[in-house]
């Protein structure tokens, strides 16, 4: 029964790392003190849940649930009270024992001073701990100097009354540095998956599942309740546009709005995760976090010709639904994996690119500063991406913040430095270090060597024309002197027939001047570029990385075996080989659902898919979940989540359905202003994020209600470009944008994206980005009313309408521009002002007065349609 | 006048409406203090916080905008401020080593610089003749001689200058002048870029990384373009004249407004009718800036507009004024990439100063006659130097052990010439500037202390400098 309490306060405790705010707090511990029979119910039915979940394989037993919460409530607001109040006087450390009391170990505390034990787990009244800081008694009030702070106090007492859970042992008095990896697994984000069951809410006709019933509880708690679903219209176009993209087409419109109830939103949403369209919008997720780009960027903006066949696994992966933990492997270590046919091969080293497609320093850089810089740049990567940590600070110093002291940043750099990723190549005139590809298909790798010999050759083949030029000339002059010499010295630029000097000299002549033309065809034709990709491999030598100084390439410290970080670990062996790098081992490590990092792993995907889907993360730092992130509003939702991922053998459609099937997803973004007073930033998501779309959306939604948009997947839309991505100098060939394919096929190159990319925030293709930045700039409306393509796209429009309404009157044209471009019907308000307006400007196009509305007219209408907020925005 | 606001009080409103502007107008740090502490997305959401009475300049603040005069290439120091009797008089051989004072000795041959230098004004500034305009403002140049910088590529070179790093993306000096103090007007942005260079990094350049994306520059054509063939993007409609698109906007505008009485206080609408009206307002200002028809023939003239070969880098010049004046924090002005003088540095050096050095004057004396040069902080500078020594019978490779910059105007000591390098201009040997610390130097002259200018991003505070940078105080009166 105890027990039951415990997890019930550690639920209320739990809450309390929501808010930062002070006034949440008093209430989560109000709450907590009034432990009735009614929640005493709600326990056990909690219990039975989790106890009835055995498909969890994440599940943690319910004790080992309330030591945790316990322990990372303690690690928040006890342990550095008693460090800055208590320790002065009882401590190992200070070396003072104060009345025989210690405070900085828990076998100390139970066992208590000269008056009897400091704390009895589970009662506060009867803790000598808590009579004493609740200063009821003048001679016994601690600490003596000053009351601690009410809020203070309050943590004491709950702590003791949770059962006051502690790390058993002896520990360090201080608190711990913030790079110690061992006090850093008590970091919210480091534990274990608490999978705490589905609670239970007052109002349980509101929830469709769990989802909604963890979402409800906590606004019940503050008074708040959800707003309403959102219009079947409303609700159409927001899963369309969250699945695809795309707006709905007119047979998904038809049938859901027919009957727009639940099984019709299963239906719609099966459809949509079925389709090709679905991979073309959530592998652009992933492509953000992948920092996909067509050229490096950087220094030196060398074209990545090969990149876009890395883009369309990622495309063709998520359509699969690939299991997230395979879909990361073969990131990591496509290049490395067993395969069965050719074509599996391919497919897994054109994964692995995830790692070349980085930006790197190409020129005027030490070679051994590069590998660094390079592992540097693709350690922050997969931190981030991965498990929402920041790596990279580690590199000069123990992490200022996070767990991961400098060591464990160069355990894993090894992994990488270990690995290649860069090749010498010949291109534009010189010896060049790129990155690194490897030929596809069966002879892939002869093709490769054999165009990569061409090149590196052609500097020497144009000399052995000349000379065979000037043979000929030789052979044609009269200089016989010069013939002989050049004879006698460099035969090798002969035909065998021009040497031969029995023969008349005309046929000698003919002879060499077919040699020099087989010579000169051979230099003019270079072999074409065969198959290939941007694929790491395992280097020569597998190397575990010295700790630099200060992150100096050249000051080396201690070598540091390859592995992983320790505050994500316990206990287990890295399992990584002298002959191999380790990402296998990386990777199997990221994924393992038993242990802490695969357990963030998902914490930080499930999280992702969230803020795709509603609009902000539970944890709205999306790529930090570091101590300097935020903490997530709703963490056993969170932890609810990574479980569900987990034990759907890492399928991202499953959470993305279960999610969008949620009665929460499909709130209306209806302002409200009592909820408002409350959560201003919907925080604890009581309506519905209203969104802008991203330009990807904004640009095929335009061409799709046009009717121009080309559904089909592209191979690469960069080819025509030089090896220079960007226009420099002599090279004036810019990326185009001309395509009316989708946007996520589009080039993407680094410092140079597609203007509509750049002005509505499109991720910055140098480093991975979570979260898309959402500005609303003046460029923006540059764009909309001026853009040449958005005119076009317009027009397009314009004449699609009149063509398909045919003899309609203008309201019911009027009505279909709006279906079309925004997928709703016109409010009353916006039929007059569309009607008014192209009255005005026909009037004034036709000066002769007739009142036909001409093509110009729909054509500047429908063009502010597109530039209405209507359009741009999600309701 | 829409009545959908009435829950937001009148503070909250124009917190919107600065936010709104994004950028514009006086959204700098002040205006957002407290609020970028988490993450780039929410800081943006959370900006628009207490108005102009912020934390914001930090320091006395000396000047109020930078004007950056960008020489794409790496002109040679020892050919312009720099000059180095020595290496003329042992040009054609090795540095003789019983005359070397550092260590060993550099290898390879020099090449003395053919060029007059002479003292000038009462300061007696050592300048050039190939700067007889620019000479003639040397009591009011501070030439920094002992410049120095990382990277002997142009990439990492032009990203080390323009953002403090090269291995990483960083935001650029003027996006960070932008978060930290805003710029002043109403219709324009607080960052623009004149002809920027679209290699060597390119955007990256005038980028915001992760600063909030208002803090870009604002880029006016590129380095390659004559800059009156360059044009701001979309800044005009190929079909609407003005009547036709107000009345359009007009629609647009009406739509908007039809969806925030639904919406309700949504500031992401209310956001966007304000944006478009900015829109368009930039439309007609940014082409009457552009458009040089309000100046006296006297100033056209001053700065050589339609004279050649002056006239391309004489209308930037005139530009950057004219933004001056008008409230923009900083402004880049480029030249195209033509300083990198590997080979005919004497012929080269010869023809560039020859399109510079009368703009830059003319900029000069009309930021001060219009009472702006002790406002604005003018610097003059590049990526590196070049070798005192020769490359290719001629020329001079880069060389960014020691190079020069000079200030004028916003603060700084006239007639200064601070630092030295050695007697050939290998190093510095005396007040050694890194980039960093001109960075430091810079911000300091807007009153913004560079260890607290900092925006936290990915777990950490980030700031221009990263841990280094000195300030230069000396070089301040």
């Amino acid at each position: 029964m105890i027990q039951g309490c415990f997890l019930l306060v550690a639920k209320g405790i739990g809450d309390d790392t929501v808010s930062d705010q002070g006034g949440l707090r008093g209430e989560v511990l109000i709450e907590s003190k009034q432990i009735g029979s009614r929640q005493m119910t709600s326990y056990r039915l909690a219990m039975s849940w989790v106890l009835g979940l055995v498909i969890f394989s994440v599940v943690v037993r319910a004790d080992e649930a309330v030591d945790a919460v316990g322990q990372r409530f303690y690690e928040t607001h006890v342990r550095p009270v008693l460090a800055q109040r208590c320790y002065a006087c009882h401590s190992e450390k200070a070396g003072k024992r104060e009345g025989g009391l210690l405070l900085d170990q828990a076998a100390e505390w139970r066992r208590g001073g000269e008056r009897g034990p400091a704390v009895v787990p589970g009662d506060p009244d009867r803790s000598l701990l808590i009579q004493a800081v609740r200063y009821a008694d003048s001679d016994f009030s601690m600490p003596p100097t000053e009351k601690l702070s009410d809020e203070d106090i309050a943590h004491l007492e709950s702590w003791v009354r949770m059962g006051a859970a502690a790390p058993e042992g002896r520990y360090e008095s201080e608190i711990a540095a913030p790079s110690d990896p061992i006090a850093g697994k008590t970091h919210w984000a480091m534990h274990p998956l608490v999978i705490m069951g589905v609670p239970e809410v007052v109002d349980d006709r509101w929830s469709r599942g769990a989802i909604d019933r963890f979402l409800l509880k906590k606004l019940e708690s503050r008074g708040l309740s959800p707003a309403g679903d959102a219009a079947p219209e409303q609700l159409l176009r927001r899963v369309c546009f969250q699945l695809t993209g795309l707006p709905a087409t007119f047979e998904q419109r038809q049938r859901f709005l027919a009957d727009p109830g639940l099984p019709a939103l299963e239906r719609l949403v099966d459809e949509l995760l079925s389709t090709p369209q679905f991979g073309q919008r959530w592998g652009r997720h992933w492509l953000d976090l992948a920092r996909y780009s067509d050229s490096n960027g950087l220094d030196e903006n060398f074209l990545f010709r090969e990149a876009w066949r890395y883009r369309n696994w990622v495309i063709d992966a998520v359509n699969a639904d690939m299991p997230f933990d395979r879909f990361l492997l073969e990131q990591l270590a496509g290049d490395l994996l067993p395969f069965e046919t050719m074509e599996q091969r391919d497919r897994q080293r054109v994964a692995a690119g995830f790692l070349v497609v980085g930006p790197k320093v190409l020129l005027g850089v030490n070679p051994d500063r590069q590998r660094m810089d390079v592992a540097d740049e693709q350690l922050e990567t997969i931190g981030r991406v991965v498990l929402g940590q920041t790596p990279g600070c580690a590199r000069c110093h123990d992490h200022k913040f996070d767990p991961i002291p400098t060591a464990d940043y160069y355990a894993m750099v090894g992994i990488l430095t270990s690995t290649t990723v860069m090749q010498q190549r010949y291109m534009l005139g010189e010896q060049r270090v790129m990155e690194r590809l490897a030929g596809l298909g069966d002879h892939g790798e002869e093709a490769n060597s054999a165009y990569e010999k061409y090149w590196r050759e052609r500097p020497g083949l144009k000399q052995e024309v000349d000379s065979v030029k000037a043979a000929l000339d030789l052979l044609k002059g009269s200089d016989s002197a010069g013939l002989a010499q050049k004879i006698r010295d460099d035969a090798e630029s002969f035909a065998a027939g021009a040497l031969d000097e029995v023969q008349p000299i005309s046929e000698r002549i003919a002879a060499q001047e077919t040699f020099l033309k087989e010579m000169q065809d051979r230099y003019d034709k270079p072999p074409g570029i065969p198959p290939r990709a941007m694929v790491p491999a395992d280097g020569e030598t597998m190397r575990d990385e010295a700790i630099r100084r200060a992150g100096k390439f050249d000051d080396q410290a201690e070598v540091i075996p390859r592995g992983f970080l320790r505050v994500l670990m316990d206990g287990e062996v890295s399992g990584i080989t002298a002959t191999q790098s380790g990402r296998r081992e990386l990777a199997a490590w990221l994924t393992n659902p038993q242990g802490r990092a695969g357990m963030l792993t998902a914490r930080v995907q499930a999280n992702r898919i969230w803020h795709h889907l509603m609009g902000n993360g539970i944890v709205r730092t999306v790529d930090n979940f570091g101590r300097t992130g935020e903490v997530p509003s709703h963490p056993e939702l969170l932890d609810y989540l990574a479980g569900r991922l987990i034990d759907s053998r890492w399928s991202m459609k499953a959470l993305i359905r279960e999610i969008i099937l949620s009665r929460a997803f499909g709130m209306s973004s209806q302002f409200a202003e009592a909820s408002h007073a409350v959560d201003p930033d919907n925080r604890l998501f009581w309506r519905a994020n209203r969104r802008r779309l991203d330009p990807e959306s904004l640009r095929d939604a335009m061409l799709s209600a046009a009717g121009i948009l080309e559904l089909q997947q592209m191979e690469s839309t960069v080819s025509y470009l030089g090896d220079q991505a960007t226009a420099v100098g002599s090279n004036p060939v810019r990326r185009r944008t001309d395509y009316q394919c989708r946007s996520v096929y589009l080039p993407v190159i680094r410092n140079d994206l597609p203007e509509l990319f750049d002005v509505f925030d499109f991720a910055n293709p140098h480093m991975a980005t979570g979260a898309r930045p959402r500005t609303n700039v003046p460029t923006q409306g540059l764009y909309l009313l001026n853009d040449p393509m958005v005119m076009s796209t317009a027009e397009f429009t314009a004449k699609r309408i009149l063509a398909e309404t045919g003899e309609c009157s203008n309201e019911a044209r009027v009505e279909y521009l709006f279906r079309l471009i925004t997928g709703g019907a016109p409010g009353e308000n916006e039929r007059r002002l569309v009607l008014e307006y192209l009255a005005e400007v026909s009037r004034l196009e036709n000066s002769a007065g007739t009142s036909e509305i001409t093509l110009n007219a729909w054509t500047r209408t429908c063009h502010a349609v597109f530039a209405s907020s209507r359009f741009q925005y999600l309701d | 006048m829409t009545p959908c606001n009435r829950f937001m009080s009148s503070l909250t409103r124009r917190a919107l409406l600065r936010q709104s502007a994004c950028g514009f107008a006086s959204l700098g740090l002040a205006a957002m203090s407290g609020g970028p502490s988490r993450g780039q997305s929410i800081a943006l959401a959370e900006a628009g916080g207490s108005g102009h009475g912020g934390i914001l300049p930090h320091l006395r603040q000396r000047a109020k905008r930078v004007i950056f005069l960008f020489m794409w290439g790496g002109p040679s120091h020892v050919d312009l401020f720099d000059p180095k009797p020595l290496l003329k008089r042992y040009g054609g051989q090795t540095v003789p080593s019983e005359i070397w004072k550092h260590g060993a000795a550099p290898g390879g041959v020099l090449l003395g610089s053919p060029f007059r230098f002479r003292k000038h004004g009462d300061s007696g500034t050592e300048i050039s003749e190939l700067f007889p305009h620019l000479a003639q403002h040397a009591d009011r140049l501070c030439v920094i001689r002992s410049m120095h910088t990382d990277g002997s590529a142009h990439g990492e070179a032009l990203l080390n200058l323009h953002t403090g790093s090269s291995s990483l993306v960083r935001p650029s000096v003027g996006a960070w002048v932008s978060y930290g103090l805003g710029g002043e007007s109403e219709n324009l942005p607080a960052f623009i870029s004149i002809s920027p260079p679209r290699g060597h990094g390119g955007v990256q350049n005038y980028g915001a990384a992760f600063l909030p994306a208002m803090h870009q520059a604002m880029a006016i054509g590129a380095a390659e373009i004559p800059i009156q063939k360059a044009r701001v993007s979309n800044l005009s409609n190929s079909v609407l004249a003005r009547d036709p698109q107000r009345e359009q906007l007009g629609l647009i505008q009406a739509l908007n407004r039809e969806h925030l009485k639904q919406a309700v206080s949504d500031q992401g609408i209310d956001g966007l009718i304000s944006s478009y009206e900015l829109a368009f307002r930039m439309q007609s200002s940014i082409p009457q800036i552009m458009g040089l028809e309000d100046e006296t023939a006297e100033t056209l003239k001053l700065y050589g507009v339609d004279e050649e070969p002056v006239n391309n880098f004489a209308r930037q010049c005139l530009l950057a004024r004219k933004f001056a004046e008008s409230g923009v924090r900083y402004i880049q002005v480029s030249t195209d990439y033509t300083w990198d003088h590997h080979t005919g540095n004497n012929t080269g050096l010869v023809k560039e100063c020859s399109q510079v050095d009368r703009p830059i004057a003319g900029l000069l004396t009309d930021l001060d006659r219009r009472g702006l040069l002790d406002e604005t902080l003018v610097i003059w500078g590049s990526e590196f130097g070049r070798t005192p020594t020769v490359e290719n019978g001629d020329g001079r490779n880069h060389h960014p052990a020691a190079f020069s910059v000079w200030m004028a105007g916003g603060g700084v000591k006239g007639g200064l010439t601070y630092g030295a390098t050695d007697d050939f201009g290998f190093h510095p040997v005396e007040n050694g500037m890194h980039m960093h610390d001109l960075h430091a130097t810079l911000l300091y002259a807007l009153g913004l202390d560079h260890r607290r200018l900092t925006y936290r991003y990915a777990g950490r505070d980030f700031r221009l400098t990263d841990v280094h940078g000195v300030v230069a105080e000396e070089l301040f009166s």
